[in-house]
């Protein structure tokens, strides 16, 4: 066995799924998204695979050509709430954005989310850039990418502030001589910075666990920093087992710089994978996924990374065409890569742009193959664990019958929750309140 | 009859923690917020509601020290719960109206509609140091921005018509882009794009409440509100009350059903009415004095008590407040009215903070409410229990049976949605509830 530390993963429950056609699925439940009980079933599994958590994304502009569950959704806290109520052990991260919300109002919503799950809450720290979603909160100017990232350290830092200004033993609760609270442990912030003004306390204490498990997304050069400064758990697109040893290695290396561990900062790629008892079967579930997909709007979604070239002009059934140096400027890696791929395997058109709109990924094969994809990962700094999102309807189910007992058989994966709080399960300390560890200093 | 149990921790009474049956820690105690929505479900209440505050200090109630953040607690009552209403507090002085929307929309699908959205305009002043604002809003200025923030929200959730999800997955027709709208709001506060990323409110929308009985806010309130909260001490004052705010929705084109009346009330059961008040004195021996005068201070303009002899009246001059005019206005007229001295009037006002107190047997307590009700002064009452579960148990065992002996109150749901529980109309897109 290569590794010791467990394997950490999460269940990404994302309604009715991330493509446009998802939905199509004969066994799909088409109102999944604003379902709460394909909601509290999908949390459910996740719990009785023993996962470390589950994980919401979220966004906050929609118009016409949005996907469906773009278009009608939960909003993340208040579903996460619910599924903390039906739940004792799973982690439960929601995705909230620092752009567009009072840190004072989310600080509260997330230490609220935490006391009703008993110290299991995860937030995953966003900084929507989507222009349009500016326009939804009567703001005309979109703050640019170094702003952004300036704005949520603050934001963080508020927020953590905010959380401690309750010290763990502020709470007397002396019912004989009528003592509720020692007001020597309430803490006002007083913070003011570049962005942000807030005064506090906060009106909700810490939770069992101090704070939430803080998770980020961040690729950019600003947000391998942000991640690498901040986060506990770092969500990241799975592409190939070498991009993804280089970006591990790459923000494992910039927070040891920041002062962190290596250990206390996981990375967690995003996988759909498809697990069949026969390479065949997966093979054929991943087609019929494929077949959800209806080529034209597929066509469209392949012009993007080619300038949107039109690709209407050829027949659907012919090798996929040579288009020279187009994509060259846009998006390079994006086109060269479908370039590459039609090459090699001898793709037509249709056969690219269904595969370009439903990406198979890396992890469709038998139970052992992704397994051993996922141990593969692991032992080779690639990854940490992983974040599982559904790719067919059960999907997820059969990921937690096939292949985590075969992760447990290898040792990989734990049998029973070890704690009773998410940052006790991933083996996270508790961070000190600040104004208690002053006093220790 | 409509009747709301309004949630607060272990009680509304400022030494509710300190009952011997009450666990200390209730405010914070999930499990216990739902024992006791269980509890108000069983009796058929109509709603729960919750509460707010965006600041505290170390002097504030127990209740307002440590808390759920209102949306978040009532999404996990969802789920503990099959049809009782479930009514959140959030301030539009302190957010945005997408955020607003969206979680109430949420809140809607997970319950299978029973939201409602209790709308204040915050009136602590220290909250605006939470928001990084110099100074909180002034009175008619807040109620100004509410008024644009409600219209917001309102187009937000109509941004979905009724039969915009097709979902035909033959065809591959997820939705009717021809049903779904952005709003383009441009107004005073807010420029709002939209549309909302949720569908349709099961209810077409939350049911919005309000309980400001100032100038500004009963004129709110009959523009928007379908539930009214009030707090009144004596019947013909708040008949007066149902009279104007029943009359200010007539002026909107409301009907009269469209709004109900729900004035605040704290039943303490007893034997008898002698051993209600026995009850009750038990626990106003548990109020400290230095509580006590800071919670009345607050509704006071600030006032400084130390100057004043506790066993002695109310001084002349009292500072006005931002914050709740029509309370602060109440209190004093109790005082006055009942020759209280101040240390009587914390502790009566920490009890049930001017709202209604009604002590007595189960059967008085019924005739009370009865009373009230008939004399078209209230359609219903937003219930106070000084402490939980205790009294609300009693009141679940053995003053909802009279009432519905009496024909006052169901015997059973018969609807799912808080529309239904309490017969308001749902309101369509093609004749959306926007003025």
């Amino acid at each position: 066995m290569g590794s010791a530390k467990p394997i950490k993963l999460g269940a990404w429950i994302h309604g009715v799924g991330a493509g446009w056609e998802d939905w199509r699925h004969p066994d799909a439940l088409t109102d999944a998204s604003t379902n709460v009980h394909f909601y509290k079933k999908q949390a459910q599994i996740a719990e009785a695979a023993k996962f470390d958590f589950v994980f919401i994304a979220d966004s906050m502009y929609i118009d016409k050509n949005s996907s469906p569950h773009y278009l009608n959704r939960f909003e993340p806290l208040t579903i996460l709430s619910a599924i903390a109520a039906v739940t004792k052990h799973v982690g439960l991260v929601a995705t909230a954005t620092v752009t567009y919300s009072e840190p004072f109002n989310l600080a509260r919503q997330l230490a609220s989310l935490d006391h009703i799950s008993k110290g299991r809450a995860g937030w995953n720290v966003v900084t929507s850039w989507l222009s349009g979603t500016a326009e939804n909160f009567s703001r005309r100017e979109h703050l640019n990418h170094d702003t952004r990232y300036r704005l949520a350290q603050e934001f963080l830092d508020v927020v953590k502030g905010l959380w401690d200004s309750y010290e763990d033993d502020a709470f007397i609760v002396d019912k004989a001589n009528g003592r509720f609270l020692d007001p020597s442990k309430l803490h006002e912030l007083n913070h003011k910075g570049e962005f942000l003004s807030v005064k506090g306390p906060l009106n909700i204490a810490r939770s069992p666990q101090g704070h939430p498990v803080i998770f980020q997304a961040g690729a950019s050069e600003n947000g391998r920093n942000f991640a690498a400064r901040n986060a506990e758990a770092i969500f990241v697109h799975y592409s190939s087992l070498e991009e993804n040893r280089a970006y591990y290695s790459d923000v494992k290396r910039r927070a040891v710089q920041f002062g962190r561990s290596e250990d206390e900062i996981f990375i967690l790629p995003g996988i759909s994978p498809i697990v069949g008892r026969t390479q065949e079967e997966a093979e054929a579930k991943y087609r019929q996924k494929l077949s959800l997909v209806s080529v034209e709007k597929a066509v469209v979604a392949l012009s993007r990374p080619f300038d949107h070239y039109d690709f209407t002009k050829h027949n659907l059934d012919d090798p996929f065409p040579d288009l020279g140096e187009l994509g060259y400027h846009s998006h390079r890696s994006s086109a060269e890569k479908i370039k590459e791929m039609a090459r090699k395997e001898n793709l037509t058109l249709r056969e690219v742009a269904l595969r370009h709109a439903t990406p198979r990924g890396d992890f469709v094969g038998t139970a052992e193959e992704v397994a051993d994809r996922i141990q593969e990962a692991v032992e080779k700094r690639a990854a940490d664990g992983f974040i599982v999102g559904e790719s067919l309807p059960g999907e997820l189910e059969n990921f937690t019958k096939q292949v985590v007992p075969i992760l447990r058989e290898r040792g990989l994966f734990r049998e029973e929750y070890e704690h009773d709080t998410f940052r006790g399960n991933l083996g996270l300390k508790k961070p000190v309140n600040r104004y208690t560890a002053q006093l220790t200093v | 009859m409509k009747l709301g149990v309004f949630l607060m921790g272990a009680g509304h009474h400022i030494a509710a923690w300190r009952n011997p049956e009450t666990p200390a820690d209730a405010y914070e105690d999930i499990d216990f917020y739902i024992h006791v929505a269980q509890t108000a479900e069983r009796g058929k209440l109509d709603l729960l509601f919750v509460s707010d505050a965006l600041s505290l200090t170390p002097l504030s109630h127990p209740s307002e020290l440590v808390r759920f953040e209102p949306t978040t607690l009532i999404s996990a009552l969802a789920v503990a719960t099959r049809k009782i209403g479930l009514a959140a507090t959030v301030s539009t002085t302190y957010n945005e109206p997408y955020h607003v929307a969206r979680k109430f929309a949420s809140i809607d699908h997970l319950s299978k509609g029973r939201a409602a959205w209790n709308i204040v305009t915050s009136y602590y002043e220290e909250e605006a140091a939470n928001f990084g604002k110099e100074r909180h809003p002034e009175h008619s200025e807040r109620y100004k921005k509410a008024d644009e923030f409600v219209e917001v929200v309102q187009k937000l959730w109509n941004s979905w018509e009724e039969d915009a999800l097709v979902r035909d997955k033959e065809k591959g027709i997820y939705f009717d882009p021809a049903k779904l709208h952005a709003i383009n709001h441009r107004g005073k506060y807010f420029q709002v794009k939209g549309p909302l990323n949720a569908s349709r409110p099961v209810q077409g929308q939350p049911v919005l409440i309000q309980a400001g009985s100032s100038h500004d806010g009963m004129k709110f309130a009959g523009k928007y509100a379908e539930i009214v909260f009030t707090a009144q001490q004596k019947l013909e004052d708040a008949q007066k009350f149902y009279r104007e705010i029943k009359t200010l929705a007539k002026q909107h084109g409301r009907a009269e059903d469209d709004l109900h009346v729900m004035p605040g009330v704290a039943p303490i059961i007893g034997k008898n009415r002698e051993d209600a008040l026995a009850r009750y004195e038990r626990l106003q021996a548990l109020i400290p004095a230095d509580i006590g005068l800071a919670f009345l201070s607050d509704y006071l303009g600030g006032i400084d008590f130390s100057k004043f002899d506790l066993d002695g009246p109310l001084p002349e001059r009292i500072p006005e407040t931002n914050g709740n005019q029509s309370r602060r206005a109440l209190i004093i007229e109790l005082a006055r009215r009942e020759k209280l001295t101040i240390r009587q009037l914390y502790q009566r006002i920490a009890g049930a903070r001017g709202h209604r107190m009604i002590f007595g047997s189960p059967e008085e307590i019924a005739d009370q409410l009865e009373d009230w009700f008939r004399q078209r002064a209230a359609d219903g009452y937003n219930l106070m229990f000084p402490y939980f579960p205790g009294l609300l148990e009693e009141f679940v065992d053995k003053v909802i049976p009279i009432l519905q002996s009496r024909g006052l109150f169901r015997t059973a749901y018969t609807g799912s949605t808080l529309r239904e529980h309490l017969r308001l109309k749902v309101p369509s897109a093609r004749k959306p509830v926007l003025r």
